[in-house]
């Protein structure tokens, strides 16, 4: 404690409503605010969704009632023809689905949620290093996602150009509207520089927390794995995330000031003829620019979900995590080598031969620390004793689903297999078995094994069972068939699921002329299927929210402030944590997951517990 | 509680918090200009136009980078006086940091600002022509626009006989535009035909919206616009209840066969809903007449010009003959023919017959003997060049050649030194001028620039002010050079926080200011290094 603790002890009062629950400077609340927000934000994303699946299924009916009930009259005449999903519609739909579900539901949910709430937790921290920052950073956050969305209401409708808002098409859409600052193209950048700002102060801040604020006795290579992916997921969002701010306000310069950055010569549209362009930009620039973020961003929003796993693993199979040292320094190198892999995305510009070998090389490269990762989560699981509790459940679906993900990813990564690959269903399925019921599985686990430290009760097993098991079985009809629909060659930007390209007179037959039409036909039904899957898997998401909701009044109670006997700091804190968090100084005595050692008689000894007799062998990290 | 390390330094990182911030920070700020600054290398070495090498005036830029530099040293000294506790020459440090800052804005400003107000075109033939444009007058008058402001003479000039608005689309600045311009010229606007609409469900007659000749006006447009809305929501939604209907039904007859097969054979059944009234009017359009006929202005960018119609980019239509629309310049101060050359090289052409050839030489006198002048000028420097350097022995072919821009651009000063009658580099430029560009007015009686003169509107391939839209040098220079001046403003704030509201922390804890000041100078020496990276890549290369 510094000189002028007295200075500060005066303004320390209990605060009032506005100040504990919206404008909160408490890094637990502005956590649970970021999970609040970012779960909402993942159910207007996954609506979204629902829709462009009923057009990608049944492209020629009109929206049933239950899906359209929510827009007036007035804006269902503007978006819909006659009740059916208009292309345009659809790609509105589609790049706020890619958008919202990436920036504004995922990030602040893996990183803003859960490294708000249990990072300072576990590294013994009273709070964030700059709270007032964090405070800022949440609502910034807000502020880019409302922006975004409000577009929707807007006579332009919301950005349509991709959730990766390529040039010159991104640089065109909207164009007809003469104030471009109430353009849904332009008020997608402006979303997304707020949100860009709000990750710089989040990563800041979450960096200089971890680097300065640890407790006692908490060395590096006694850190929770949670924190040490925190800190590489903070490095990521610091590093990447500028380059796409640049790119942004180079597009906005191009709406608004009419620049060329990203528009090449001699640009002619239909409806705009020849642009009225100085032109020389560059398209393949923004490129460069989009996956310099886009790819770091995908281990932005994968390492959280490592981390709850890798949380949830050691607690309920009562062994320590194996190869803790091991999956420290691959998430580092998976980090450095995020960095260098970004090209991969854009195989098909014709950036070059030797470019591509290279950025293909750098790809294989870092499918190893990715891979040391998910085995050592594995092998983790040999010789427990598991307990399948409700977070487990969650962590075990993790591995291979996830593994599905970055295995199908594998193919992507040789650009000769990509030339067939690129853009189509399989590159959906690929990245939706990783971010789906890979990621968002790692974080529903993790709601449930932080929830009895935030609320004081256990989440219901039975509504548990409800969500987990159809969620499963949902997620793989819904994305196994994009695999198969991808590699036949199904286009992934389809608003009709392909039904334009049906030879109706020799589809139905089967044999026809057309090969093209005949592969179409062979496949299309699989979209109805899938559409199924994904409306089931709505319904499958009702009670997770009714349990997440009901546990908080009437879930069990916990028995202690440490309900699965865990090692880590943020279970020796009160139940639910004060402001301030420890009423102790915390100390740490030991490595992160100490659990079933021989020399004990208890089967865990928490980082905190200070040894009885000190030993030279307990004193020092224990590596397994 | 308490954060610590607020003040103190963490004994095993060295550190305190807002010094870990900081570095982080200026991290993430060096990826932020690093990526403005690939963009640079990206599009200049991408670019196929003539990058403008040497553009900008270098003295402005030089006094910046020296001031900058000079703030730089002034905040450390700041910073030292609070760690020696001297609050007054902490004072005068800072201070002398924050007038430097304003310093460096005002003359940034200045800079921004004669760019603002200077026009480009390039022509068909990718001449380019520099200089300022004119204002339009009427009966000795400059002509005015809704805001009161000048009118340039950079219009498109339409004799406009009929508008046609859409009522959901129309810009409400553009038709006021259209009435001001109307009424100045003692036109009327009215409407074309009596506007009827089915407005509620199962009326037969229809409801007169508005009667034939009633002047536009914005509340007329909302009103039609409103009931246009209206049916337009009453109808989709009935059209929808429709269609699946229709979908029920044929599934129902035809089960086992799938939606595809199927789509060809449902349609709503539109004659039935009209025939029982249900369907409302919908109005998209609405169409005025001027009377008489007058010329309305649009401004270039707004408008799609055709010979009998044209159409905004509101999707106002207007009916009317297509005016002769030239871009009046008063002034010309630049011809650049260096972007036809390359193009001609391209080619395989002969630049410089290209050039003769060019239309602005084949029209123009004063291009012709500008272009004369020119040319003896790049053979005197060709043959000091030769007798300074030599020729190279292996090729043959001398060592210094004039670049690209001597041989092809005839700029303000060249125009100055023609009519001193020197040569090149050696015309009498004031001091002012190097900052605010050539002084027309005190140079207008030796006439030293071409005067008036008029772009026929189908010369021009594209023009625009010195912006960002004029190409990707300047788009980069207002990007680059912007984000730094916020970057200054948002420092300069910050510094002049500590100045004015420091000393009650001086007070009562002066280190933690200082750590403050600390962080602060050290975002500001970024700030400081960064333009010593663009000063160079915009000025000198």
């Amino acid at each position: 404690m510094s000189a002028h603790a007295t200075h500060h002890d005066e303004h320390h009062h209990a605060p009032g409503f506005i100040r504990k629950y919206v404008f909160s400077t408490d890094h637990k609340m502005i956590g649970i605010q970021y999970g609040i927000t970012a779960m909402l934000f993942l159910a207007f994303g996954f609506y979204l969704m629902m829709v462009m699946r009923w057009s990608i299924a049944f492209p020629h009916q009109p929206l049933p009632e239950w899906m359209s009930w929510c827009f007036s009259d007035g804006w269902k005449a503007r978006w819909l023809q006659d009740g059916k999903v208009t292309g345009e519609t659809y790609n509105m739909f589609g790049a706020m689905h890619g958008t919202i579900m990436v920036f504004l539901g995922i990030v602040p949910l893996g990183f803003g949620a859960f490294g708000n709430y249990v990072t300072p937790l576990q590294i013994g921290a009273p709070d964030m290093a700059f709270p007032r920052l964090n405070m800022a950073s949440y609502w910034v956050y807000l502020a880019g996602g409302l922006v975004m969305c409000a577009s929707f209401f807007m006579e332009s409708g919301a950005a349509k150009s991709g959730w990766t808002n390529y040039s010159p098409l991104a640089g065109f859409a909207d164009g007809q509207i003469v104030n471009q600052w109430l353009a849904g193209q332009t008020q997608w950048l402006i979303g997304l520089v707020l949100l860009i700002t709000s990750s710089l102060l989040g990563s800041v801040n979450f960096i200089t927390t971890i680097i300065n604020l640890r407790a006692r006795g908490l060395t590096w290579m006694r850190m929770p794995f949670l924190v040490w992916a925190m800190l590489v997921t903070a490095f990521l969002l610091l590093l990447a995330f500028p380059p796409l701010e640049a790119a942004g306000i180079m597009q906005l310069m191009d709406r608004v000031a009419h620049s060329s950055f990203f528009m090449p010569s001699g640009l002619f549209t239909k409806t705009e003829g020849l642009a009225d362009l100085s032109g020389g930009g560059s398209p393949l620039l923004f490129q460069h620019l989009f996956w310099f973020l886009g790819h770091p961003e995908v281990y932005v929003l994968l390492l959280p979900a490592f981390a709850c796993v890798a949380e949830i693993i050691p607690v309920n199979t009562r062994k320590p995590l194996w190869g803790y040292k091991s999956m420290v320094y691959s998430v580092l190198l998976l980090g450095f080598l995020s960095f260098i892999v970004w090209a991969h995305h854009m195989y098909m510009t014709g950036m070059g031969a030797a470019v591509s070998t290279f950025f293909q090389t750098t790809t294989v490269l870092i499918s190893i620390p990715s891979v040391v990762i998910i085995t050592a989560m594995l092998i983790s699981l040999w010789g427990g004793s598991i307990r399948f509790t409700p977070p487990m459940l969650w962590a075990c679906a993790f591995i291979p689903m996830f593994g599905i993900g970055g295995l199908t990813g594998l193919p992507l990564a040789f650009n000769l297999a990509d030339l067939h690959l690129h853009d189509t269903y399989y590159v959906i399925g690929h990245f939706h078995y990783v971010v789906a019921p890979g990621i968002l599985f790692g974080l529903f686990g993790g709601v449930l094994h932080w929830y009895p430290k935030i609320t004081g009760r256990y989440m219901s097993s039975w509504l548990n069972h409800l969500h987990f098991w159809p969620s499963l079985i949902c997620m793989n009809i819904i994305f196994f068939p994009m695999l198969l629909q991808g590699m036949a060659g199904f286009h992934r930007r389809w608003y009709n699921g392909g039904d334009a390209y049906l030879d109706k007179a020799t589809a139905a037959t089967g044999d026809g002329g057309n090969v093209f039409a005949n592969t179409v036909a062979q496949h299309i039904d699989m979209n109805i299927l899938m559409s199924m899957g994904a409306w089931t898997l709505a319904l499958a998401q009702i009670p997770f929210i009714i349990n997440l909701f009901i546990s908080w009044k009437t879930g069990r109670k916990v028995e202690s402030d440490n309900p699965w006997n865990a090692t880590t700091l943020e279970w020796a804190t009160p139940t639910p944590p004060g402001h301030g968090n420890f009423t102790f100084e915390p100390a740490v005595y030991r490595g992160p997951y100490e659990y079933s050692r021989p020399d004990s008689e208890q089967d865990f000894i928490p980082q905190w517990e200070k040894p009885r007799q000190s030993s030279p062998a307990e004193t020092k990290p224990s590596v397994h | 509680m308490e954060i610590p390390y607020i003040v103190t330094p963490r004994k095993d990182t060295g550190l305190f918090n807002s010094k870990i911030a900081i570095w982080l920070f200026l991290a993430s700020e060096v990826m932020l200009f690093g990526g403005f600054f690939s963009a640079y290398v990206f599009l200049r070495l991408g670019a196929d136009f003539p990058w403008p090498e040497r553009t900008l005036p270098v003295l402005p830029g030089l006094i910046n980078t020296f001031v900058l530099i000079g703030s730089s040293v002034t905040v450390v000294f700041a910073w030292a006086s609070l760690k020696m506790g001297k609050w007054r020459h902490f004072q005068i440090y800072m201070g002398i940091t924050i007038a430097c800052a304003a310093l460096f804005m005002v003359l940034k400003a200045i800079e921004y600002n004669v760019k603002f107000h200077h026009q480009a075109v390039r022509l068909t033939d990718y001449t380019v022509v520099e200089g300022h444009l004119g204002y339009e007058k009427e009966n000795g008058e400059y002509v005015l626009n809704h805001h009161g402001s000048e009118v340039e003479e950079n219009q498109i000039r339409i004799e406009s006989g009929g508008l046609t608005f859409s009522t959901v689309r129309y810009h409400k600045p553009w038709v006021e535009e259209i009435l001001s311009q109307a009424a100045h010229r003692n036109a009327e606007i009215k409407l074309a035909a009596d506007v009827t609409a089915r407005t509620s469900e199962g009326g037969n007659q229809d409801t007169l919206i508005a009667k034939a000749g009633e002047p536009l006006s914005l509340e007329l447009l909302a009103t039609i616009q409103k009931a246009h809305l209206k049916a337009r929501a009453h109808n989709g939604a009935l059209r929808t209840a429709s269609l699946r209907e229709e979908w029920k039904k044929t599934k129902a007859e035809n089960p086992g066969k799938r939606g595809w097969q199927l789509a060809s054979d449902v349609n709503i059944d539109v004659k039935a809903l009209e025939e029982a009234g249900k369907l409302l009017t919908e109005i998209s359009t609405v169409s005025f007449t001027v009377t008489p006929p007058v010329r309305l202005d649009f401004r270039p960018r707004d408008v799609r010009e055709g010979e009998t119609q044209s159409r905004l980019r509101d999707d106002t239509v207007i009916d009317g003959k297509l005016l002769p629309s030239p871009m009046g310049f008063h002034y010309v101060d630049a011809i650049d023919f260096r972007h036809l050359a390359m193009k001609a090289v391209n080619k395989g052409l002969d630049p410089i017959a290209a050039v003769e050839n060019s239309w602005l030489i084949q029209n123009h006198t004063f291009a012709r003997e500008a272009w004369e002048w020119n040319k003896a000028q790049v053979a005197k420097l060709e043959a000091d060049l030769l007798k300074d350097h030599g020729v190279n022995e292996e090729t043959g072919k001398p060592n210094r050649e004039p670049t690209a821009k001597e041989r092809y651009r005839i700029d303000w000063k060249d125009f100055v030194a023609m009519s001193d009658g020197v040569n090149r580099g050696e015309g009498k430029i004031a001091l002012k001028e190097e900052f605010m560009g050539p002084d027309y007015k005190g140079r207008e009686a030796k006439e030293t620039f071409p005067m008036h003169f008029d772009l026929p509107r189908e010369q021009v391939r594209f023009a625009s002010k010195f912006t960002p839209a004029w190409n990707t040098y300047y788009a980069l220079y207002f990007t680059i050079t912007g984000l730094h001046g916020l970057h200054v403003i948002g420092g300069a704030l910050v510094l002049a926080y500590y100045l004015f509201f420091g000393r009650k922390m001086f007070n009562s804890n002066p280190e933690w200011l200082a750590n403050r000041v600390e962080v602060g100078g050290l975002f500001w020496h970024f700030v400081d290094l960064v333009w010593i990276f663009v000063f160079p890549i915009f000025y000198l290369m």
